[in-house]
C-alpha cells in the first residue's frame, strides 16, 4: 500500500496485516497537553496555598450563604415578639418554608395537614400552649422521640424562621386527607 | 477433510532468522466458540429483560410486587452482573477462544480446561441469579457475589481460563503476539488482581462476609476494582476483539502498529489510577481524588488511540460499511467507545462530577458504553462469526440490517432522556434561590419530574431488546441450516524453533545530532517492543508491573498514612441490633438507591446536614456510600424521623411521601429477625477491630433488649405492637443510628474537636 504513502510493517497474523502509520499530530499534542495540564493542576491545588482546597471552597460558600440569608437579620432569638413578627413577614417567611419543606413534610405533610406527625393547621396542639413553645418543641423534640430534636441540625435563625412558618400554618385549610385534631384547643397566637 | 496451510509467513526472510524445522498439523476448536456465542445471546436477552423490569419499577413502584426478592434493590445488581459478566463476559470468551487459536496457529492447549471454563462460568452466573434476589450480597457494586462464589470465580478465571490461555501462548506456532493478544493478557492478569484484592473478606458463615477494609479504605478498594472492571473487563478485551474481528471483517490492514503499542501501554498504566474519580468530594483524601481526576484526563488520548486505530482501519473500506451490517455494528460500537471515553474524563473533572455524581447522568454514560460499545461490538462479532462457526450462510442479512437500525435507535432513545434526567436531577438538587434557600427542598419533587423521561428510557430499552431478539431469530435460523457434521479442517504450520535471532538493531539515519537523539530515533522504531512480542512471559510480567506499581502508588498512602482517616472519639461501633439491621440494609440493596455520603457542597449540606467525615466510617465493613440518589441521602438519617415513621414508611412509602418510587417492604413487619446469627456477626466485627466489650458474650440478649425498647417506643407513638422480634426494629435501630455519633452532645475531648473541624485538612 505504499501507493498511499503509508509505512508498512511486514507483520501478518491470520491474514491480518498492519500499517505502521505515524501517530496523528493532534493526538500526540493532546496527549502531551493533558499531561502538562495535570502537572499544572497538581501544582496549583496541592502546593499548600491556602484557600484552594475543597474544604476552603466549601467554607467560603457557607459563609457567603449565611451572609445572604442572615446578614440583615442578625441573630434571632425564639421569643414571642420575634415569632409573631416573622410569622407575617412576607420576605422571611419563605426561608422558614424552605426549612419546613426540607425537613418536616414527611411527617407533617406539605401543607401541614399532618401524617405520622400532628396536624399543624388546626387549633389543637399537643405540646404547645403559646407561640414560643413551637421553637422549644422543634429544638428539643417531644413525645419521647416521636418529634425529633432539631437544635443541633439547624442554624438558630433557621429554627426561629421555621417556627414562625409553622405558626403561620395555623388557620389554613389544607386539602384532605387531614389528620384529625389532637390535644387541647389553645388560644390564638399573641 | 481439507488440509490448509495456515502460513503466509514472510517473517523468516524479513524478520529475524531461524533454521528450518518440521511442520505440525492441528485443528481449531470451534465447538467452544459455538458454546460461548450461544450463551452470550441467551444471557444477553436475560440481562436486558431484567434491565427492562428494573426500569419499569422506577416508573411504577407496584412492579416491585411487595416481595423482598423482586424489589429494585435486589434486581438491579442482577441486571448489572448479568450484563457485565454474563453477556459481555461470554462475548469476550467467544472472541478470545476464536481469535487466540488463529493468532497462535494452535488449538487451545486443553479442551478439558476450555469446557471447565465454560461450565464453571455458567455455574457462576446461575449462582448469581439465585443468590442476588435472595439478598446474599457483599453490596460492592459489580462485586456483589459472596465469598464462596468469589472463590469459584478465582478458580475458573485463573485456573481454567488463565492457564489454558497462557499455555496456548506457550505452545503457539506464530512467533510474535498480535496486539489483540496483548489486550487479552492485560485482561486476564488485571481482572485476577482486582477480583482477589477487592474481595478479601472475613466470612460470617457460608453466605455472609465482611470485607477486611472499612469505610474510606473499603470505598477506595471498591472503586479501584469497580473502575478497572470497566477498564479490564469491558474495555481491554473488547479492544482485543476489535483488533481481530474488525480488520478481518473489513479485510483491511490495521492503521498503525506504533499507535497500538503506545495506546496499549498507556491504557494499561494510566487506567489503574483513575478509580478515585468515583469518589470525588467524598471522605477520601483530596490528593487521592485529584490523582483520580488527572489520570482520567490523561486517559482520554490513550482511549482514543484505540478508536482511531479502529476507525482509520476502515479508510478505503467505507463503501463496504454501507453494505455490510457487521461493519456497521463495529463503526457504531467504536464511535460509542470514543464518545464514552471522552465523557469519562469529562465526568471525572471534579467540578463536573459535583453536578453529575449520584445522578442518572452516570447511568446514561454507562449505557452508552455498555449498549453502544460492548453491545454493538458483540453483535458485530456474532454476525461475523455465525456463518463461520456454523459453516453456513447467515440466515438473513436483512434482519441483521434491521437489528442494527432498531438497536442504534434504541440506544439513542435510551441515553438521551437519561442524560436529560441526570442533568435535571443535578440542577434541581443544587438550585439555590436569591435568598440562599434550596429551590426544591422536598426531595420527592426532584423524583416526580423524571417520570416521563423514565418512560422514554423504557421505550429505548425495549427497542434494544427487540433488536437483540432479532439476533436471536437469526442465530436460531442460521443454526438450523448448519451442516449435519461440521467440517474440521486440518491446518499445518512450522514449529517455532528455539534458535530465533532478532533482526539487527536499526541504525539511526539522523546525522549531526546528539547521541541521545539518535538513541531516541532508534527507540522510536519499537524494535525492542517487537522483541517483547515474541516473549510472552516477559510481556506479561511488564503488564503486571505496570498495573501493580500504579496501584501501589495510591494504595500505600491510603492505607498507611493515618491522617487520611482522622479518628473521631465519639464514633462508636454499632450495637448488635444495629449491626443486624445494617446487614438487612445491605441484603435488601438499599445502597442501590440511597447514598450515605454527604459531600462538602453547600446545597448538599443544606439538604442533608453536616458533610460526612472519614472518621465516621471506621466500623463500616463494607462501606455504604452508594453511587446514586434515586432516593435521598441517608448519612444523617438518625433522629430525623420518629421510629414509627420508619415503620409506616417501610409498609407503604407513598402514604407518607406521595410520588415516592421506593418499593414497599411490608414483610419487614412480619418476618422474624434472626437473633441467633447476631453473635457471629458481632464476633466477626470484633475480629475486624470493633472494640466490643460485653457484646462479645451476650450480643443476642443485648439485641433483644434494644429491640424491646424500640418496639415499646413505636407502640408509644401509637404504632403497631409486637414488633420486638421483627426485622423492622433492627432496620429502625440502624437508621436511627446513622450519622448521629458526630453530633452526640456528650462532652467531647479536645482531640475530637479538631478532628471534627478539620476533617479534610489532610494533604498539607
Amino acid at each position: 500500500m505504499s501507493a498511499e504513502g503509508e509505512g508498512h510493517t511486514v507483520h501478518t497474523y491470520d491474514g491480518i496485516q498492519e500499517y505502521d502509520n505515524p501517530l496523528p499530530g493532534w493526538w500526540t499534542a493532546l496527549f502531551w497537553g493533558t499531561i502538562v495540564f495535570s502537572l499544572l493542576y497538581w501544582l496549583y491545588f496541592h502546593f499548600g496555598v491556602p484557600g484552594r482546597s475543597t474544604l476552603d471552597g466549601y467554607q467560603a460558600a457557607v459563609a457567603e450563604n449565611l451572609r445572604l440569608q442572615f446578614a440583615e437579620l442578625g441573630e434571632l432569638q425564639p421569643t414571642r415578639e420575634t415569632l409573631l413578627k416573622y410569622k407575617d413577614d412576607p420576605k422571611w417567611l419563605p426561608v422558614g418554608e424552605s426549612v419546613y419543606k426540607t425537613n418536616c413534610v414527611s411527617c407533617h405533610g406539605t401543607a401541614g395537614e399532618g401524617k405520622v406527625g400532628p396536624n399543624l393547621c388546626d387549633d389543637n396542639w399537643k405540646n404547645v400552649k403559646v407561640i414560643e413553645d413551637i421553637a422549644k418543641v422543634i429544638g428539643q423534640g417531644a413525645g419521647g422521640r416521636a418529634m425529633p430534636a432539631w437544635a443541633n441540625r439547624l442554624h438558630p435563625n433557621e429554627l426561629v424562621l421555621v417556627s414562625a412558618y409553622v405558626a403561620s400554618l395555623r388557620g389554613t385549610n389544607p386539602p384532605p386527607p387531614v389528620r384529625p385534631a389532637e390535644g387541647p384547643a389553645i388560644f390564638p397566637w399573641e | 477433510m481439507s488440509v490448509a496451510v495456515a502460513t503466509d509467513d514472510r517473517s523468516p526472510l524479513t524478520e529475524g532468522r531461524s533454521t528450518s524445522h518440521g511442520f505440525e498439523e492441528f485443528r481449531y476448536d470451534d465447538a467452544i466458540v459455538r458454546a460461548f456465542a450461544t450463551v452470550t445471546l441467551v444471557w444477553g436477552l436475560v440481562a436486558m429483560l431484567v434491565g427492562l423490569i428494573v426500569a419499569h419499577q422506577l416508573t411504577v413502584p407496584a412492579l416491585n410486587f411487595g416481595l423482598d426478592f423482586t424489589a429494585f434493590g435486589r434486581l438491579r445488581p442482577l441486571h448489572t452482573n448479568a450484563a457485565i459478566f454474563a453477556f459481555a463476559g461470554n462475548a469476550v470468551f467467544a472472541a478470545v477462544y476464536y481469535s487466540t487459536q488463529r493468532l497462535c496457529k494452535a488449538r487451545m492447549w486443553s479442551d478439558a480446561l476450555s469446557w471447565l471454563h465454560f461450565w464453571g462460568w455458567q455455574l457462576i452466573i446461575v449462582l448469581a441469579a439465585v443468590t442476588l434476589p435472595l439478598g446474599i450480597t457483599q453490596s460492592k457494586e459489580y462485586a456483589e457475589l459472596e465469598w464462596p462464589i468469589d472463590l469459584l470465580i478465582a478458580v475458573v478465571w485463573v485456573g481454567f481460563f488463565g492457564v489454558n490461555f497462557f499455555m496456548t501462548l506457550a505452545t503457539r506456532r506464530e512467533r510474535h503476539l498480535y496486539v489483540a493478544l496483548w489486550f487479552y493478557i492485560a485482561t486476564i492478569v488485571t481482572v485476577a488482581l482486582l477480583h482477589v484484592f477487592n474481595n478479601l473478606v472475613v466470612p460470617v458463615g457460608l453466605l455472609k462476609s465482611y470485607p477486611i477494609y472499612a469505610g474510606v479504605q473499603d470505598a477506595f478498594m471498591q472503586w479501584w476494582y469497580g473502575h478497572n472492571a470497566v477498564a479490564f473487563f469491558l474495555t481491554t478485551p473488547f479492544l482485543g476483539l476489535m483488533y481481530y474481528f474488525l480488520p478481518k471483517a473489513a479485510n483491511r490492514p490495521v492503521y498503525s502498529y506504533r499507535l497500538s503499542i503506545i495506546h496499549f501501554w498507556s491504557i494499561v498504566f494510566i487506567y489503574i489510577w483513575a478509580g478515585p474519580h468515583h469518589l470525588h468530594y467524598t471522605a477520601i483524601p483530596e490528593w487521592c481524588s485529584t490523582l483520580g481526576m488527572l489520570f482520567s484526563v490523561m486517559l482520554w488520548m490513550p482511549s482514543w488511540g484505540g478508536m482511531i486505530n479502529g476507525l482509520l482501519t476502515l479508510r478505503g473500506a467505507w463503501r463496504s460499511v454501507t453494505a455490510d451490517p457487521v461493519l456497521k455494528f463495529f463503526v457504531v460500537g467504536i464511535t460509542f467507545y470514543g464518545m464514552a471515553t471522552f465523557e469519562g474524563p469529562l465526568l471525572s473533572v471534579k467540578s463536573v462530577n459535583a453536578l453529575s455524581h449520584y445522578t442518572d447522568w452516570t447511568i446514561a454514560h454507562v449505557h452508552s458504553g455498555a449498549l453502544g460499545w460492548n453491545g454493538m461490538m458483540t453483535f458485530g462479532m456474532l454476525y461475523w462469526l455465525l456463518p463461520r462457526i456454523y459453516q453456513t450462510k447467515l440466515w438473513s442479512q436483512r434482519l441483521a440490517e434491521w437489528h442494527f437500525w432498531v438497536g442504534t435507535i434504541g440506544i439513542l432513545l435510551y441515553i438521551v432522556p437519561i442524560y436529560v434526567a441526570g442533568l435535571t436531577q443535578g440542577l434541581m438538587w443544587r438550585a439555590i434561590d436569591a435568598r440562599g434557600q434550596l429551590m426544591y427542598p422536598d426531595f420527592v419533587e426532584t423524583v416526580r419530574v423524571l417520570a416521563p423521561l423514565y418512560w422514554l428510557r423504557i421505550g429505548g430499552g425495549l427497542l434494544f431488546f427487540v433488536g437483540t431478539g432479532m439476533l436471536g431469530v437469526n442465530f436460531l435460523m442460521t443454526w438450523l441450516s448448519r451442516p449435519k457434521t461440521y467440517e474440521d479442517p486440518v491446518y499445518s504450520a512450522p514449529v517455532l524453533s528455539r534458535d530465533f535471532v532478532d533482526p539487527p538493531m536499526p541504525q539511526s539515519k539522523l546525522d549531526g545530532v546528539l547521541d541521545v537523539a539518535k538513541k531516541l530515533d532508534v527507540w522510536e522504531t519499537f524494535h525492542w517492543h517487537r522483541r517483547w512480542e515474541r516473549l510472552p512471559i516477559r510481556f506479561t510480567v511488564w503488564v503486571a508491573i505496570a498495573v501493580v506499581v500504579a496501584s501501589l502508588f495510591e494504595m500505600i498512602p491510603t492505607f498507611l498514612i493515618r491522617s487520611n482517616v482522622p479518628t473521631i472519639a465519639s464514633v462508636k461501633p454499632y450495637t448488635p441490633l444495629e449491626l443486624a439491621g445494617r446487614d438487612l440494609y445491605i441484603a435488601n440493596g438499599c445502597y442501590n438507591c440511597h447514598s450515605q455520603m454527604i459531600r462538602p457542597i453547600l446545597a448538599e449540606t443544606k439538604r442533608y446536614g453536616e458533610f460526612s467525615k472519614p472518621g465516621e466510617f471506621v466500623y463500616d465493613h463494607p462501606f455504604q456510600w452508594g453511587s446514586r440518589r434515586i432516593g435521598p441521602d441517608l448519612a444523617r438519617e438518625g433522629g430525623r424521623q420518629s421510629s414509627l415513621w420508619h415503620v409506616v414508611h417501610f409498609r407503604n412509602p407513598t402514604q407518607l411521601i406521595p410520588g415516592s418510587i421506593m418499593p414497599a417492604y411490608p414483610s419487614f413487619e412480619q418476618t422474624e429477625l434472626n437473633f441467633k446469627s447476631i453473635q457471629d456477626r458481632v464476633n466477626a466485627a470484633a475480629f475486624l477491630g470493633a472494640p466490643y466489650g460485653e457484646e462479645l458474650t451476650r450480643a443476642e440478649e443485648m439485641a433483644k433488649e434494644q429491640a424491646a425498647e424500640i418496639a415499646a417506643e413505636i407502640e408509644k407513638q401509637q404504632g403497631p405492637s409486637g414488633l420486638g422480634d421483627k426485622q423492622v426494629v433492627a432496620l429502625v435501630a440502624y437508621l436511627q443510628r446513622l450519622g448521629v455519633d458526630l453530633m452526640t452532645p456528650a462532652t467531647p475531648p479536645a482531640s475530637e474537636q479538631s478532628a471534627v473541624t478539620q476533617p479534610l485538612a489532610m494533604d498539607r
